[in-house]
């Protein structure tokens, strides 16, 4: 059996039940998994390839409707609301709820356009609002004192940390209360990825946030909460320091120790 | 010993490669030394004049050159929208089931001869353009339609080769900040693939000009420039496709020679325009 630390803090999320599996697949990719997240903290999904970490992330923003017969069950409860459902905004849910790639993806136009693009999804047109609001982002994200001579110039221009942080500035800059984070550092090299790192430990004051993890290093320096999953499933969820030093479970043991993996 | 065989292969691919080369300045040679007559004649008179009078031996080319550019023009604006279309339906809307029939049978479309076009033109569009509009349906505007369709499933595939292209994180970037379908399309997916589309266009514009068959059937190889569309016209190919046989005087021949040469020129223009953007289909950063 699992072992779930029981969160007595506020939660922003709450998996129950979810069951997940992909178009083709006979087996479910994830099963009957529950979990709380943490308001206002750092929850870290670890585990090895294949185990179902990347796809509970992308179903926090409905990320799997984009493709043709995935199946789900199960709830994940946000504001109260199960966001499973059929009559889900999902334009408004994903304005809620942001992500972060595993690559930068930068938007084939300019730096300020990028950061201002969620913004004017959501109709905002003013000028002096969308300047004040991309120049926060810009600057809560750490890059506005390298991209602030060169707004108008195009974002692939920049290094590939510097386009990780103009991502993550978009992305706060709609102000969503969860951010999710999957792998956002695999393809960074070591400066630009304890850059991010610094970043997200930063945010978390106003976001919640849920990052997948390969780096069990990295997962250990920025979560407060740990999650280890295994062949779809949730083995422990425990505070970070917890399941590093004294884990629960004999399997999050052994592939903490490198045993598996 | 295998140094020697490397040396022989590469030299031998050389001269293959340098050959195509002469093969061009040759073409364009033999075509220029041909015009001289022509050339000398006329002079730049050639371009501007009206007149194409064989039995007076007054070769002016204007009619042929307006011929050609306006029936590109009508099949451009006729094809570009629904290319563009087709593509968007092809790589983001039609569901995988509809995607492979519908993909592989436009590209059968693209594979069918021109010649085929033009006969099933004359055939079945002369007649509909004839009672729509008036005329007798041999026309400029049947010719623009014919070339349209004609360029349609190449436009249609390229575009959407180029909008596949687009990495499904980029675009899963803009739906995780909330866009629609409507909006990953317009805002990621066509600035992302605007070479290669922009490409495909200059491509088929290129063919569209230097196109004979499908037209000669439907245009009526008429000298005249008329703004009236439902009027027969004439375009530099169809006009050589169909005076060459008939060229029974020096400066006639060198006349439509010249005509040759400066369709060669246009469609040289057009394909290094369309090179020049293929090649910078990776784009530049800064």
């Amino acid at each position: 059996m699992a072992t779930i630390v029981d969160i007595t803090e506020e939660q922003a999320l709450k998996v129950k039940n979810f069951e997940f599996t992909y178009a083709g697949s006979d087996e479910p990719n994830i099963k009957k998994l529950t979990m709380p997240i943490a308001k206002h903290s750092i929850t870290a999904l670890i585990g090895p390839s294949g185990c179902g970490k990347t796809t509970l992330l992308r179903s926090f923003n409905r990320m799997h409707d984009l493709y043709p017969a995935n199946r789900y069950s199960g709830e994940i409860i946000f504001k109260d609301r199960n966001i499973l459902t059929k009559n889900e905004d999902l334009i408004k849910l994903r304005t809620q709820i942001g992500m972060i790639f595993q690559k930068p993806t930068a938007f084939p136009m300019s730096i300020f356009d990028n950061v201002a693009y969620g913004l004017r999804l959501q109709g905002v047109k003013n000028k002096t609002e969308l300047q004040d609001r991309v120049e926060k982002a810009l600057q809560d994200a750490a890059i506005w004192q390298e991209a602030k001579d060169r707004l108008k110039h195009d974002a692939n221009g920049l290094s590939g940390g510097q386009q990780q942080r103009l991502c993550i500035a978009r992305a706060i800059a709609v102000e969503p209360e969860v951010l999710l984070f999957d792998e956002p550092t695999s393809a960074l090299d070591p400066i630009s990825t304890a850059g991010i790192e610094e970043l997200i430990v930063g945010l978390k004051e106003r976001v919640s946030i849920i990052i997948v993890t390969h780096n069990m290093q990295q997962a250990a320096r920025v979560s407060d909460y740990t999650g280890f999953m295994y062949l779809g499933e949730l083995v422990e969820l425990s505070p970070t320091e917890e399941l590093f030093v004294t884990p629960k479970e004999r399997l999050t043991e052994e592939y903490i120790t490198g045993k598996f993996g | 010993m295998s140094s020697i065989i490397d040396k022989i292969f590469a030299n031998a691919t050389k001269f293959i490669a340098i050959g195509v080369l002469l093969l061009v300045a040759w073409i364009f040679s033999v075509l220029f030394e041909h015009s001289l007559k022509s050339i000398e004649a006329f002079g730049f008179s050639f371009l501007t004049e009206t007149k194409w009078a064989p039995n007076l031996e007054k070769f002016g080319a204007l009619p042929a050159i307006y011929g050609s550019v306006v029936s590109t023009f009508l099949a451009m604006i006729l094809a570009v929208p629904i290319a563009i279309g087709i593509a968007i339906f092809l790589s983001e809307i039609a569901h995988a089931k509809i995607k492979t029939p519908v993909g592989v049978s436009i590209e059968l479309l693209a594979a069918i001869p021109s010649v085929v076009y033009g006969m099933w033109g004359l055939f079945y569009f002369v007649p509909i353009i004839r009672d729509m509009f008036g005329g007798i349906g041999i026309s400029m505007l049947t010719a623009g339609i014919v070339l349209s369709i004609m360029i349609l499933p190449f436009m249609a595939a390229v575009t959407r080769d180029a909008m596949n292209t687009t990495p499904d994180i980029l675009k899963e970037s803009a739906y995780a900040l909330g866009g629609t379908k409507w909006d990953v399309i317009k805002d990621i997916i066509i600035p992302y693939a605007k070479a290669g589309i922009i490409g495909s266009f200059i491509l088929a514009l290129g063919r569209a000009i230097g196109e004979t068959m499908a037209v000669t059937f439907v245009m009526g190889n008429v000298h005249k420039i008329s703004t009236d569309l439902t009027q027969p016209a004439t375009s530099i190919p169809v006009t050589l496709a169909n005076e060459f046989a008939e060229a029974d005087s020096e400066l006639y021949f060198s006349s439509l020679f010249e005509l040759s040469l400066l369709l060669l020129v246009i469609s040289f223009t057009i394909i290094s325009i369309a090179k020049f953007y293929f090649l910078r289909r990776k784009r530049t950063g800064q």
